[in-house]
């Protein structure tokens, strides 16, 4: 099949004099002051399927759409934005945007400060085999609920199924003072499928999540046992499954498990407008080893998963980013701020959940490069300990280091072997503590967390994965 | 923008809507505004404002739903979204739940949802509260590093649906944190301070500002402690985010009525002590979480929802009270123009009890005082395992070293099995919220 591009026709006329329109008022906002002035055109369409229990309850379909202004004048970052993409309400927004930043110039602060860069003049449409938008509403139905169908009938102990489907396309122009304008198109398609599964007063629920930068090839060619009839297998499973053991133990962490770990415990502490600010409990430590040789740490935009993109929100082409090097702290993720103010190179991460949001820093698809061990080398020698498999959520305190992992099922380790099934499974550790804890990496990595992450009000679209891996210490909050 | 009009385009939804075959519909439109001025490393960083407006269309067609929505307020637009949400609502399948929509009711007047002070706001006017809050923490102890920040916003939202109902809302909302930072060698002292309110009079900067910075100088010194049963001592913060927000949750909207989450079978049954009483009210004149009407345009009413320790109701919106045969309570939740209607609580009120929090202190021989934590359970078991944020160790009834790397776990309705105590004095939260201090006989901890 060959790959074909999302159609931009309808609105490449808009382009026109929108390009005009945005190049004029980057130039106004300099005429009037600003050091620096960026405009940023922002659209999301998207379509939506919910499927419960083998009804297509709802679809839906939303238009998002609008101008994001910012400016910094006399050392102070000021923004402002609007949904109304005229000359008028652009020019307001500009407005606002240097009355913001005058507002606050009386007070001394975190100043405003940015790296010049060369410009960027780039259009960027990411290809897809299936565009959505060329699948009917009714087709996107039968295959969702055929999905669905798989999961509801594997058991009569499966009590109800959820899938929700959608895709969207995301269309950003950036234009700056710089001389950059930029303009990327990306479609994602991404599906989500949950399942609860009851005996007697005993409910468990479990989840699956499928995403990439893709088109509808995604779902057509989605296999229900990678997908629906995973989810509802492990939640009539974890009926089964014991309260987990507490206090601090060795872990072995899947794919998954280990992703979230490597997003929380360090991807955030590696944001530079974390680091710069003194958020971060790594803000001191660049060059020096806080963990163990086995400990490469990658943050890769050009990867094509789910947080996959060309340029970034402030017209930086993305790079692979090394965080830690064979254990030592190499690099930091950077906007054009954050790279001024900590001697770095802006490399492609800054992001904008859309228009009603400036770009902060913000991770791509974060991984912990493969080792060369096999699951069960990395299992042996442990008498005592816990396998987590599936993550649910995460959340670190970027200050302290502090970071809690939720993950959907584990199983006891007992000389080297999975023995006892749990469920309702958390654990808690130290950021510096953790990363020097990671005895042994296995060479299975995977990508498979697809989801959004949540920053200062913004989502944004992001990946994480590891190989399996070890890590010795970690509290393990138990009921028993 | 504050004139905006949002009645014409709503009203043009619903003429071109009204000339399809479909069985109901609703149109929502909605206008906000929003200013901030952001907080991060030395001190002031960002200022920034925002204006969105859009405009939503829910469609049903033999109890198959259709949603469409635009930030676009334009006729071609309008169009655009009507006839795609009447097409998706043809292709959707029948919810056998499903029993329409409200129609219309007497919506209350209810005092103090909008500050003209906060709709006439500008930036300028306001950047003294996050340099309030920054002179208020330097004045406890300086060399801070910040994040936080104050944003204020007003919004305004028109609903018409086909069974009549047509009402409008106008809303302003304020909320300021700052969290700073202060480092010893590899010791760190962080915490965070907040509040929020419908009008600027509600935030103190000061107040934030010190409470901020004496929270997180105390939490120097932190250490692991080893794994145990210990009571807990909840904090008016902790136990509104682990205990009460958490069981209304579980008992909001189709997932309560459908026997989906730990809540759904509770009703008429004891969870906790005979002193143990929730009310939600979302009619309290100048709370965030008050509004004259829901999301579908019931009007607000106060609802007990736990007497006597006992779960009295769930908290419905038209369709979860369409599964049980019941009348909504007034808690459906439209989260803007994006069309999708949730249900939840509004303003969670508990019933203070006859302790002290040095009396709850003083009856601990060995436990965790939990200044700062949200014990989020599994919603379908009701089974939890989370880290304790923020806490301090109590040893011989006395308040001692923070805590670190400590988590609890358990069951959520073991935790309102086992409150022994309530205290009298709490915390109100954006004007509507109450919550005491609880302690809570036993729980499991995992430390070292």
């Amino acid at each position: 099949m060959e790959n074909v591009k999302i159609p931009v026709a309808h609105i490449t006329i808009v382009v026109y004099w929108l390009k005009d329109l945005l190049e004029e008022v980057v130039q106004k906002g300099l005429s009037e002051g600003a050091s620096f002035c960026e405009v940023r055109y922002f659209e999301e369409r998207s379509s939506s399927i919910g499927v419960e229990n083998g009804i297509a309850r709802a679809l839906s379909s939303g238009i998002l759409r609008g101008v994001g202004v910012r400016v910094i004048v006399g050392g102070h970052w000021g923004f402002a934005s609007t949904n109304i993409p005229t000359r008028q309400s652009v020019e307001k927004a500009l407005e606002d945007a240097m009355g913001g930043a005058r507002s606050i110039m009386a007070y001394t602060g975190e100043e405003a400060k940015i790296v010049e860069v060369k410009p960027s003049v780039d259009t960027v449409v990411h290809d897809v085999k299936i565009n959505p938008e060329d699948v009917s509403p009714e087709e996107k139905v039968k295959r969702v609920l055929e999905l669905e169908k798989d999961a509801r009938t594997f058991s009569d102990r499966v009590k109800d199924t959820f899938i929700s489907y959608r895709d969207v396309v995301t269309r950003v122009i950036v234009c700056n003072s710089f001389g950059t304008f930029l303009e990327e198109v990306t479609p994602r398609t991404v599906m989500y499928c949950r399942v609860i599964a009851k005996e007697g007063e005993n409910m468990q629920e479990s989840f699956e999540a499928l995403g990439n930068v893709a088109g509808y090839e995604l779902i057509d060619g989605v296999n229900v046992e990678d997908f629906s009839l995973k989810a509802a297998k492990r939640a009539v499973r974890l009926l089964t499954a014991h309260p987990p053991p507490r206090g601090t133990y060795p872990v072995v962490v899947d794919p998954r498990v280990g992703g979230l770990f490597v997003h929380e415990a360090i991807g955030h502490n590696s944001e530079g407008d974390l680091v710069f600010s003194g958020q971060s409990i790594i803000s001191d430590k660049m060059h020096q080893k806080i963990a163990s040789r086995f400990v490469t740490i990658i943050d890769d935009p050009t990867k094509r998963s789910y947080g996959h993109f060309t340029y970034d929100h402030e017209g930086i082409k993305a790079k692979p980013h090394v965080l830690i090097k064979d254990g030592v702290l190499v690099g930091f993720l950077h906007s054009l701020e954050s790279a001024a103010k900590l001697s770095g190179e802006p490399e492609g991460s800054a992001r904008a959940q859309s228009h009603h949001y400036p770009p902060i820093v913000r991770m791509s698809n974060t991984y912990l490069a493969p080792g060369d061990m096999t699951l069960e080398e990395i299992l042996e020698g442990i008498d005592c300990g816990v396998y987590l498999s599936g993550s649910q959520y995460g959340y670190v305190e970027s200050q302290k280091g502090q970071f809690t992992c939720k993950v959907e099922e584990a199983w006891l380790i007992e000389k080297g072997e999975l023995t006892e099934h749990l469920r309702d499974v958390a654990i808690s550790g130290l950021t510096l503590e953790a990363l020097k804890n990671i005895v042994a990496v296995g060479k299975d990595l995977r990508m498979e967390m697809p989801g959004m992450c949540g920053k200062s009000g913004q989502g944004m679209y992001v990946d994480a994965g590891a190989p399996h891996f070890r890590i010795d210490g970690i509290v393990v909050g138990g009921r028993r | 923008m504050a004139k905006l009009d949002l009645i014409g385009p709503v009203e043009k939804a619903m003429r071109m809507l009204s000339l399809f075959d479909v069985d109901f519909y609703d149109v929502v439109a909605s206008y906000s505004r929003s200013l901030n001025i952001s907080i991060l490393g030395k001190g002031i960083k960002e200022a920034t404002s925002h204006v969105d407006v859009g405009i939503g269309v829910r469609v049903f067609k033999n109890k198959g739903m259709g949603i469409a929505f635009s930030q676009s307020l334009e006729d071609n637009d309008i169009e655009i979204i009507v006839k795609r949400a009447v097409r998706f609502a043809r292709v959707s399948q029948p919810d056998p739940y499903f029993k329409g929509i409200p129609g219309p009711s007497k919506v209350p007047e209810i005092p103090g949802l909008c500050d003209d002070e906060i709709v006439n706001l500008t930036l300028e006017s306001v950047s003294q509260i996050p340099k309030g809050m920054i002179e208020a923490a330097e004045s406890i102890r300086r060399g801070a590093m910040y994040s936080g920040g104050f944003a204020a916003s007003h919004v305004k939202a028109y609903l018409m649906t086909s069974t009549g109902v047509s009402v409008g809302l106008e809303k302003t909302h304020a909320s300021a944190y700052i969290q700073p930072v202060y480092r010893e060698g590899d010791d760190v002292g962080s915490s965070y301070e907040f509040d929020y309110g419908t009008s600027l009079s509600n935030i103190n900067p000061h107040w934030i500002g010190r409470r901020a910075a004496e929270k997180a100088i105390e939490q120097f010194g932190s250490k692991k402690i080893k794994s145990g049963f210990m009571p807990l001592i909840l904090l008016p913060e902790a136990s509104g985010d682990s205990l009460f927000f958490n069981l209304l949750a579980a008992l909001s909207g189709e997932s309560a009525a459908k026997g989906r989450t730990f809540a759904s079978g509770l009703l008429n049954k004891q969870i906790g002590p005979e002193n143990l009483e929730v009310l939600d009210d979302g009619t309290i004149p100048g709370a965030v979480a008050s509004s004259t009407y829901d999301g579908e345009g019931v009007p607000k009413k106060p609802l007990k929802v736990v007497e006597k320790g006992t779960v009295l109701t769930f908290l419905h919106n038209s369709y979860s009270a369409g599964i049980m045969n019941v009348e909504s309570t007034g808690h459906a939740i439209r989260g803007g123009y994006g069309g999708y209607v949730g249900a939840g609580p509004s303003n969670i009120r508990v019933k203070p009890g006859d302790s002290t929090l040095e009396e709850m202190i003083a009856e601990t021989k060995r436990g965790i005082l939990v200044t700062r934590a949200s014990f989020t359970p599994n919603i379908v078991s009701g089974e939890f395992s989370a880290t304790i944020d923020e806490g301090f160790l109590i040893e011989d009834s006395e308040k001692k070293h923070p805590v670190k790397n400590l988590m609890a776990g358990g069951h959520i309705l073991n935790l309102f099995r086992d409150i022994e105590l309530i205290s009298k004095e709490g915390r109100v939260f954006g004007g509507g919220h109450f919550f005491p201090a609880v302690k809570i006989r036993e729980v499991k901890l995992s430390g070292f």
